[in-house]
């Protein structure tokens, strides 16, 4: 997977915002790669950086927020691209979906017409072959009842039928990447399940480079190849889904699985919560953002930011990384 | 066993919904016959998706909504058709605990008048100095420290909201907390924080919970029984540990099955078992069995007959399925 160039290739991204309260620095440095066929996890809290970093990608980032650093598609840069440049690539070669497909579709115009249309913008489709292939879409994202869907508008449709709907609109083009943002926290556990289980599917089937942002570590470890966890603007380690989940040696990583209650585990293991609350991004601590809440922070930590530094299993900023067993 | 705290027999709770402006009002049936007994001293778990009723089942016990038929007894005293009045006295052990925790505190008073209304309603007689002593004790017990009495909600995260919020609720000690998803609308590293503390404070006051939620993972923690909710109805009831090792309801599977858990080694196969299908609507609910539509062992039975929720195994669980018995994996 690793042998050809990278899909997005991203380098020493940062984004702030200028507000009336000051300089919000919410992603710094942010360096990763996505190939073809990969998905990449990214984990975080809310305030960590995850959604902004994909949004500076995107170019879809608040008028107040300056940008620092490279994404690259296919090696060409993104960054401080504009207008027509922009809509080129996006929805066409690079598309997203939300967490809620209420508010990315848009509600007095057709399924079927929503996903024709960049097909009959971007690609001069004939709007007889657009609704085809909006059908065909529709069934590969298996809505049922497809044919009728087609002229039905969004508040007609469930919340788990609009989502594949919303993914069908963002598939229509046949993009060399999708970046997914929270895509399944507005939806019910079995829905999640079958959403989830579609993106598994279409990134096998299609080879396509796919970034699944969420909250929930669960969720990634049925889809993702490769995790990135974040916190306090940062990606704090970075590894194979299997060694940061298996084996984190970031301690907020580690932490995080442990304060977590799990479906498949009996009580008896008790839930160790991590004490404090994560950072306000207006304010970010000095040294490793996670040093208030860390029980094995030092003096160093408080003072020295640590930087990602590759490892045997996984890339992590700790200066006293853990080694071991999750529990 | 330990006394019935709290009885719901053949609960309903509709709701008229008028869809179309002059076509007939149709009732939505949030609550449809629900038989449950409320062990003082236990935590049960309510749970289901969203449109299960399990918030609505809440409020009707709290009569903030009023149930349609069926009754709800605490302690021995049936509450339907009791005047507000009447009802009052009552809610000094019956509190509740709300998903959205800066929403339910009142934005103008400060966090001291928050925790000390309760005192103010339902121990009138109490003086300034006690009540102050009171909240104080209280906020510390929640976590937080005496010097928030005079700061507004605002001003606190989401974790220390709801630890207002439960202070709140436990300043009267009451016999019953109902939580409505506490720690849905928390930080993953915030969540733990606030189950220990609810397991805490249930160890040190003994009180009754009620736990409605859609977190199944944070529910085998706190819960002593479960109860599984779908389209309104009763599902299946059973002891913590033995509906997550062996449920047996084919709901209760897919529910359990649908929960995605942090290994990389199993998640996978997990999303591969995904139940099919979707919610029916509640307006137009399948007949026989609600659950049928999903069900993969679903048969002519299950299309007429709705499933009585009978007693499985032994007295302690209960099941509404005409299968399970024939159905359940080797």
């Amino acid at each position: 997977m690793q042998s050809r160039e990278p899909i997005l290739e991203i380098d020493a991204l940062s984004v702030s915002f200028e507000t009336p309260d000051g300089v919000i620095n919410a992603v710094n440095d942010f360096t990763l790669s996505v190939h073809a066929g990969e998905c990449i996890g990214v984990v975080g809290e809310s305030g960590a950086g995850k959604s902004q970093s994909f949004l500076a990608v995107m170019g879809l980032l608040a008028s107040n927020a300056t940008v620092r650093g490279s994404a690259r598609l296919q090696g060409r840069e993104l960054i401080g691209l504009r207008g027509r440049e922009l809509n080129e690539l996006r929805g066409v070669k690079l598309s997203m979906i939300f967490q809620d497909p209420m508010t990315s579709l848009t509600p007095h115009i057709e399924v079927g017409e929503q996903i024709a249309e960049s097909l009959i913008r971007h690609h001069g489709t004939s709007s007889a072959a657009a609704r085809a292939r909006a059908l065909e879409l529709l069934r590969q994202v298996h809505v049922s009842d497809a044919e009728r869907r087609l002229d039905q508008y969004p508040h007609e449709l469930s919340g788990g039928m609009r989502q594949r709907v919303m993914i069908a609109v963002a598939l229509a083009c046949d993009p060399l990447m999708l970046i997914a943002d929270e895509p399944t926290t507005a939806l019910d556990v079995t829905i999640q399940a079958q959403i989830l289980q579609l993106l598994a599917e279409l990134k096998r089937g299609k080879g396509m480079a796919m970034t699944l942002i969420t909250h929930d570590l669960g969720v990634v470890a049925g889809v993702a190849d490769r995790v990135a966890v974040m916190y306090g603007g940062r990606i704090v380690e970075l590894g194979s889904v299997r060694s940061v989940l298996k084996a984190p040696r970031h301690p907020y990583t580690r932490a995080l699985l442990r304060s977590m209650p799990r479906v498949d585990e009996p009580a008896d293991r008790p839930l160790l919560a991590i004490t404090g609350q994560p950072p306000n991004p207006r304010r970010l601590p000095p040294g490793c953002a996670f040093h208030p809440r860390c029980e094995h922070a030092s003096a160093r930590c408080r003072s020295e930011r640590p930087t990602l530094v590759d490892g045997p299993h996984s890339a992590v900023a700790c200066h006293h990384p853990v080694e071991g067993d999750a529990r | 066993m330990s006394e019935t705290l709290l009885s719901l027999r053949g609960l309903r709770v509709w709701f008229p919904v008028g869809d179309r402006l002059f076509g007939p009002k149709r009732q939505l049936h949030a609550v449809e016959g629900v038989d449950l007994d409320v062990r003082a001293g236990e935590a049960l778990g309510i749970v289901g998706e969203s449109g299960c009723g399990k918030s609505t089942l809440a409020r009707a016990v709290l009569q903030l909504v009023r149930p349609t038929s069926g009754s709800v007894v605490w302690m021995g005293r049936p509450l339907e058709g009791m005047t507000a009045a009447e009802l009052r006295p009552l809610r000094r052990d019956l509190q509740i605990v709300f998903q959205d925790p800066l929403a339910s505190l009142d934005p103008r008073m400060t966090v001291g008048e928050i925790v000390a209304e309760p005192l103010r309603v339902h121990r009138p007689g109490l003086d300034r100095a006690a009540r102050r002593s009171e909240v104080a004790g209280m906020l510390e017990r929640v976590g937080l420290s005496v010097d928030v009495i005079n700061r507004y909600p605002h001003e606190f995260s989401g974790g220390q909201c709801q630890r207002i919020g439960i202070a709140r609720a436990m300043i009267l000690k009451p016999k019953l907390l109902i939580c409505d998803e506490p720690v849905s609308a928390l930080d993953v590293s915030i969540q733990a924080q606030i189950i220990n503390l609810l397991k805490d404070l249930q160890r040190d006051f003994g009180m009754t919970i009620l736990f409605v939620s859609h977190n199944l993972a944070v529910v085998r923690r706190l819960c002593d029984r479960v109860l599984v909710l779908y389209l309104g109805r009763t599902m299946e009831l059973a002891p913590t540990e033995q509906l997550y090792a062996r449920p047996l309801h084919p709901y209760t599977r897919g529910l359990l099955a649908a929960v995605p858990v942090p290994d990389p080694d199993i998640q996978p196969a997990r999303l591969g078992a995904a139940l099919e299908g979707e919610l029916p609507s509640p307006l137009s609910p399948p007949s026989g069995c609600v659950f049928r539509t999903r069900c993969a062992h679903a048969i002519a039975l299950c299309a007429d007959v709705a499933p009585a929720f009978a007693e499985a195994d032994d007295s302690a669980r209960r099941v509404a399925c005409h299968r399970w018995r024939e159905i359940e994996p080797a």
